[in-house]
């Protein structure tokens, strides 16, 4: 029952004394979904007209509602050169962990969401972290940003690195937690009703019953874990990464 | 017969992490969410605003839930 969703296709190998491990169905769906959004960018890219007085065309209007989207929903509360500078990255972690989150309702074997491999999210968490620093040492300066450590009190130095730690982690597992908690509810409701159903009405009933059932509940399992849980979580990554930039370069 | 009672004690060991665990992010999103509809058919023109911050306090309570979830993951198939 758990087959996909953990530990299998792991490719392995060793270099000197690191050992490396990769799971290919989650580094080929990343590859997928990067190529598939780099199309899609430049398809957009090549919709926008040359001459900005001409009438706008409708991969232009498709790509100011989604930055629009971005901008006023996860950047609204800042101010206008923050936002100017932030808009580039928040759309495109958003856009990315999107469709990973969505592609884990495609029918495809084998295929998983990225975001259920714990490398991938925490990936992404490390990465705001990072940028943090450089947002921080970029709006504030080197030394006026390391000070933010010692603030409001010296002593507080420990608590302030533990917290930075503690919140990156958070910050990674929350996505993976909720990604996986999706899939493991997928995987284990259906193959669970179709039993029931058997156990209660009997073979001869229950398989045409189970059948219909089954493909019901993976609708709605799909629709609810996949499409509305995904988008939320993608929303909340990112609206968690802006907080977190904000408050560094402040 | 050792090793089935640990199976067992495994299984009940990860059900009660994760229903424990999950009354604590039940209860905060509960007040998050009533907080915030309170708030809302109080003034609906902070409807926006609102729900932005809804959805990330809703998060963050939710952080222990995850972590309860993740320690259920680890006592079923990596420990």
């Amino acid at each position: 029952m758990f087959a996909t969703v953990g530990k299998d296709l792991v490719w392995r190998f060793r270099l000197g004394p690191i050992l490396f491990a990769f799971n290919p169905a989650t580094l080929g769906t990343v590859l997928g979904i990067i190529l598939i959004l780099l199309g899609l960018a430049f398809w957009l890219r090549r919709g926008i007209p040359a001459d900005p007085e001409a009438p706008p065309s409708r991969r232009l209007i498709f790509l100011v509602t989604v930055l629009d989207f971005v901008e006023n929903q996860v950047l609204g509360g800042m101010g206008e050169k923050m936002r100017r500078s932030l808009l580039p990255l928040i759309a495109t972690l958003f856009l990315y962990i999107l469709a990973c989150n969505l592609s884990s309702i495609l029918p495809i074997p084998r295929m998983v969401a990225p975001t259920q491999d714990l490398n991938v999210t925490l990936g992404l968490a490390i990465l705001v972290y990072l940028l943090t620093h450089v947002y921080g040492i970029r709006a504030k300066g080197f030394f006026r940003h390391l000070r933010g450590y010692l603030e409001p009190i010296p002593v507080m130095l420990p608590m302030n690195i533990v917290g930075d730690v503690g919140r990156t982690l958070s910050h990674g597992f929350r996505l993976f937690g909720n990604i996986l908690g999706g899939a493991i509810m997928v995987a284990v409701a259906i193959p669970v009703l179709v039993d029931l159903l058997v156990r209660f009405l009997g073979p001869i009933v229950a398989i045409p019953a189970a059948a219909l059932m089954g493909t019901a509940a993976s609708f709605i399992l799909n629709a609810f874990f996949g499409l509305f849980a995904g988008t939320i979580q993608a929303l909340v990554f990112t609206l968690l990464a802006a907080a977190y930039i904000q408050v560094a370069a402040e | 017969m050792g090793a089935e009672l640990v199976q067992g004690l495994k299984y009940l060991a990860a059900g009660i992490c994760m229903g424990i665990g999950a009354i604590g992010p039940a209860l905060g999103e509960g007040f998050i969410g009533g907080k915030a509809m309170e708030s809302m058919a109080r003034q609906p023109e902070m409807a926006n605003t609102l729900l932005r911050n809804m959805i990330i306090a809703d998060a963050i309570a939710e952080t222990t839930g995850i972590y309860s979830l993740l320690v259920a993951i680890m006592i079923l198939f990596v420990v």
